[in-house]
């Protein structure tokens, strides 16, 4: 043992250089194995934590009648189902609200409750996060903490037709009701703002519903169960709901993109190191043959030999293992940071001993595997041979670049001959490339598809959506489309409403209803067949047909509002919105089940309409019969900001992760390249190569590797990377993705990659002007 | 008057070994002459190889100049003095130093483009070369390891000679092969020589220093005597003679 640690810290003082290297991938991979195992493992966990602490509910209900009739309802239909565990009611305001927030809106179902009431609700409490002096006013969510939403600031929120400035007095957390990503969000107002809103009448009195059930698992069939009850009893009062599926899911969805990219960074680093690694020992005994056959000559034993190696490279990841997992505490509170706006749960950092013990698990026993396997050789080593150097091998069959008969430029030549003697450097070139292909077509993804182009993204997460969108009451439905048809700014106009509706033996969907989806602008909401036509088609969600083993033409049953009807599925579709459990059908279809009380209109607007003047026109020309108007990209803007952001900062670390790990490689690949061909540089530069001419070979002799991993790369990962993010976002409800890959920006990002590979071996093998003819002599 | 290709003055060299310095060569004043075949010798450590590498630009002077024509390339960078090498000087080693991934064949082709553009030219004269030193075609599309070692510096003379170099520098290039081989190589120097080649050749091999028309002797970094032998003739007992009474008074 104690031999084997001398050899292993001679070996690194040895190889110093190579050591930093490897300790570098180390770490980076570490570094993101941690975070990863820390976003996946407790991260997610928080909410469990959250909703136990505040001992949230299961189902949280909102209907608008505050009755003892109601009361007495909601208290029959909650005892009756055995599936209840607690309930608690209390009275609340509820109305959709519009506020400025990130550069954009947020427009959502509020339910408005009094501070002291929602504080000390025995089921699903509010907890106050941070709050000033401010002693009238609102507090808001902690999601909505921004810089234009701070303690102390005004903010203007128009409650259905009306609207109100308050002062934000504090920011709250609340597990099931605390962000805009659920059905529903609860705004806190202090008592008198609470009273007064309640006087100016612009929110209608609600009854809030907690429901604690005995199976959490059992949230999405006990809402669905109250949804209908409710509806069949109360056909006219609007109700909102929650479940606890929804929530825990849609409030981590940047938990999710996040830990995904970042475990498919770390296991791509850690493959390369260990790559690496292999390659490093495979060359080690190659060049140091001699000394091991003078080693195993004086008496150490093969597993000595191989212990040694394991010792340096277990070594060197204990400590940059340890090291890499710690430093990524530092990164973590950014990451909480900008993840906390997104999920709007305040989360505690804290050292987590199981991601740390996993974290060293894995990586340092993937290294030790790769060391043990790759050093195997070590054990055939026959002395007398390894210190004839008879184990020195070359391939003399072929000269694949003759230069007798080429026609490429002499420094091209030599440098092709010197890929071809070195498969081994060309296959971790291949794999790095290759890796880093996919990470950078990603990159491009995103940056086409959210950050340059929101359009394809919120297609594919939101759905539909329009200029504006307007929600008017059934009974004035006519005189509203007359009127819109009228306005020459209107350019399109469709009726696209969301209802609750069931499928009978299976759960509770949301349907998206449209009197025509011929004119629908995301016309890729469908993959597969097609939209409904017909009152007796349905298309469904993917993922959900996909669970229950639904194909296209087949009956279905569905019901709502107490009515149940046949639907033959005409397609299958795709949102996030939610969670892949939705479904479309045409307006003569759901009117089979029920009607409307309101509907929603969806407008294109011509180019140089102001769509707020439009909104103010059209809430005087209908006064009352407007419930709600939404200018539709502004709510997109307010609600996709955390997403860009978060995808702006994965994109960056990416890309300089990239550049950082292709340095790394080949700093590797060149200081083996400089060792093994020294003599040759020696003899080259007495022959009257310049520095120069040999620094430009030694990078050559890498881009065939580099140009063909990055082609293939980048060509190959251009076809599947649709379908790998489809895999990526199947818990969103994704099955498909049809993202638009930007060619010209892979193509970019590809000479880009190779540009720069090239810059830095050139830059790495610069090296080459320390080695003289004169060593030639020196050295032997 | 003979044409003098290349001259020192004062040439010295020292190097700092454990903090100590050695002076290695001691100011040199030397001239080589265009068509002489130069042979410096002298015991080992006397500074034979640093003198042949300081004049043939493989490594700088710690002081004085070294001139070649009109180019003190004592004052050259590292990138001119590889210039400088590739186009008037031509070397053989005692390791011979073919490169092991390269055929013979490109071994000396490698050496040659850098130089010369025109390929099919250069193809002749590595052919005239190759059979001037008895290397067949199949050998030369040998790798290193492939050959004789009396091939691989047979081939390493062509190698150094494929750029026409005006001076060819040759360290001890028999002291890695058996006295066959040796002989062989020898046979070869002199034949170039014969044929117009001005060479400089450090040994310590008085049957190698016997083919030189011009005998230096080196001792503790100075040029202690220089002896003129007069053109080689083949079996001429009196040239032997002559250089071991040189090498006497030397105190070989």
């Amino acid at each position: 043992m104690r031999k084997s640690i001398l050899l292993a810290r001679s070996n690194l003082r040895r190889a110093k250089g190579q050591a930093a290297a490897i300790a570098v991938l180390i770490f980076l991979a570490a570094f993101m194995l941690n975070l990863w195992l820390m976003l996946s493992i407790d991260y997610k966990q928080n909410f469990e934590r959250c909703h136990d602490r505040l001992h949230a509910e299961h189902v949280t209900f909102a209907a608008d009648q505050d009755s003892g009739d109601m009361h007495d309802f909601l208290t029959e239909t909650f005892e009756e189902d055995k599936r209840t565990k607690e309930s608690f009611m209390d009275s609340c305001m509820h109305m959709v609200s519009i506020f400025d927030y990130n550069g954009g809106e947020i427009n959502s179902e509020f339910v408005f409750l009094e501070k002291e009431a929602a504080l000390s609700r025995p089921i699903g409490r509010a907890e106050i996060v941070e709050e000033g002096n401010y002693t009238s006013g609102i507090y808001m969510p902690v999601l909505y903490k921004s810089d234009e939403i701070e303690i102390g600031n005004t903010i203007d929120i128009s409650i259905g037709g009306g609207r109100v400035s308050y002062t934000v007095c504090g920011f709250f957390n609340s597990a099931m009701a605390g962000s805009h990503n659920c059905s529903m969000c609860e705004l806190i107002l202090t008592e008198d703002k609470y009273k007064e809103l309640m006087d100016l009448g612009y929110a209608p009195q609600a009854v809030l519903c907690s429901v604690r059930l005995k199976d959490k698992a059992e949230s999405e069939d006990y809402e669905a169960m109250l949804k209908n009850a409710v509806s069949l009893r109360y056909p006219d009062v609007r109700t909102v709901s929650n479940s606890y599926a929804l929530v825990s899911v849609s409030r981590y969805v940047s938990q999710t993109i996040c830990s995904g990219v970042v475990s498919a960074m770390a296991f791509f680093i850690l493959l390369i190191a260990l790559v690496v690694i292999a390659s490093n020992i495979i060359n080690y005994i190659q060049e140091n043959m001699k000394d091991l056959g003078a080693l195993k000559a004086v008496g150490y034993t093969g597993h000595q030999l191989m212990s040694s190696l394991v010792f340096q490279f277990l070594g060197l990841s204990l400590i940059f293992c340890t090291a890499g997992a710690l430093a990524s505490y530092i990164l973590f509170p950014a990451l909480n940071a900008m993840m906390v706006a997104q999920t709007g749960i305040p989360y505690r950092i804290r050292f987590l001993p199981i991601p740390f013990a996993l974290t060293l698990a894995i990586l340092d026993g993937a290294v030790f595997l790769t060391v043990w396997l790759s050093s195997r050789r070590i054990k055939r080593i026959e002395p007398i041979i390894a210190l004839r150097q008879g184990l020195k091998t070359h391939n003399f069959k072929r000269n694949h670049v003759p230069l007798e008969r080429t026609r490429m430029p002499l420094h091209f030549a030599l440098a092709l001959k010197t890929t071809l003697s070195g498969i081994k450097n060309n296959v971790i070139v291949c794999i790095t490339m290759l890796v880093l292909s996919l990470v950078v077509v990603f990159s491009g993804l995103m940056l086409e598809n959210m950050i340059a182009d929101m359009a394809p993204f919120i297609h594919l997460i939101v759905g539909e959506t329009a200029d504006s969108c307007v929600n008017v009451r059934v009974e004035e439905e006519e005189d509203f489309l007359k009127k819109m048809e009228e306005d020459a700014r209107v350019e399109k106009i469709y009726l696209y409403n969301s209802v609750e509706v069931r499928h009978v033996g299976g759960i509770g969907l949301m349907a998206a209803v449209c009197d025509d989806f011929s004119k629908v602008n995301n016309q890729d909401g469908v993959i597969d067949g097609r939209f409904p036509r017909y009152d007796n088609e349905i298309a469904v969600a993917a993922k959900y047909a996909g669970e229950r083993n639904l194909e296209i033409g087949d009956e279905i049953r569905i019901t709502a509002d107490g009515k149940e009807a046949a639907y033959i599925i005409s397609g299958f579709t795709q949102t996030t919105n939610n969670l892949g459990k939705d479904c479309l059908l045409t307006r003569e279809g759901y009117e089979r089940l029920g009607s409307f009380a309101n509907v929603s209109y969806y407008m294109n607007l011509s180019e140089e309409t102001d769509i707020e003047e439009f909104h103010s026109e059209i809430k005087e020309s209908f006064k009352n019969a407007v419930n709600a108007v939404i200018n539709i990209d502004e709510v997109i803007t307010g609600a996709s900001s955390v997403y860009v952001s978060l995808m702006k900062m994965i994109v960056a670390a990416v890309l300089i992760l990239s550049v950082v790990i292709i340095a790394f490689v080949l700093y590797l690949l060149v200081r083996t390249t400089l060792n093994n061909k020294k003599k040759d540089y020696g003899i080259l530069k007495a022959l009257g190569f310049t520095t120069g001419q040999l620094v430009l070979q030694t990078a050559l002799s890498f881009m065939p590797a580099v140009i063909f991993s990055a082609a293939v790369g980048m060509t190959i990962c251009s076809f599947i990377i649709n379908p790998l993010t489809a895999v990526f976002l199947r818990n969103m409800g994704i099955v498909k993705c049809t993202f638009t890959v930007p060619v010209l920006f892979n193509i970019l990002a590809g000479a880009g990659l190779v540009l720069a590979a090239f810059l830095i071996a050139c830059l790495l093998s610069v090296k080459i002007r320390r080695i003289t003819p004169k060593e030639l002599v020196a050295g032997e | 008057m003979r044409k003098t290709l290349l001259k020192t003055d004062n040439l010295s060299k020292s190097f700092s070994s454990g903090g100590t310095l050695q002076h290695v060569l001691k100011n040199i004043d030397l001239e080589l002459y265009e068509g002489d075949f130069t042979v410096i010798m002298g015991a080992s450590g006397a500074g034979k190889s640093t003198l042949l590498y300081a004049l043939s630009g493989m490594d700088t002077p710690s002081l004085g100049t070294i001139t070649f024509g009109d180019q003190v390339i004592s004052d050259m960078s590292q990138d001119e003095l590889a210039v400088f090498r590739r186009r008037h000087c031509g070397f053989v080693f005692q390791q011979i130093y073919l490169m092991d991934g390269m055929s013979v064949m490109d071994n000396v082709l490698a050496a040659g483009l850098l130089v010369n553009k025109d390929k099919s030219g250069l193809l002749s004269r590595a052919k005239e070369l190759f059979a001037m030193v008895d290397i067949s075609e199949e050998t030369q599309r040998k790798f290193p390891a492939q050959v004789s070692g009396g091939e691989a510096q047979r081939a390493g003379i062509v190698r150094a000679l494929i750029n026409r170099p005006e001076l060819l520098f040759a360290d001890e290039p028999t002291g890695a092969l058996n006295s066959k081989t040796g002989l062989n190589v020898l046979d070869t120097l002199t034949a170039f020589h014969a044929q117009g080649q001005s060479v400089v050749m450090v040994t310590h091999d008085m049957r190698s220093a016997r083919r030189g028309n011009r005998i230096l002797y080196l001792k503790d970094g100075v040029i202690l005597g220089e002896c003129d032998l007069g053109k080689y003739v083949h079996g001429d007992s009196k040239r032997h003679d002559r250089l071991a009474s040189f090498l006497a008074e030397m105190g070989w």
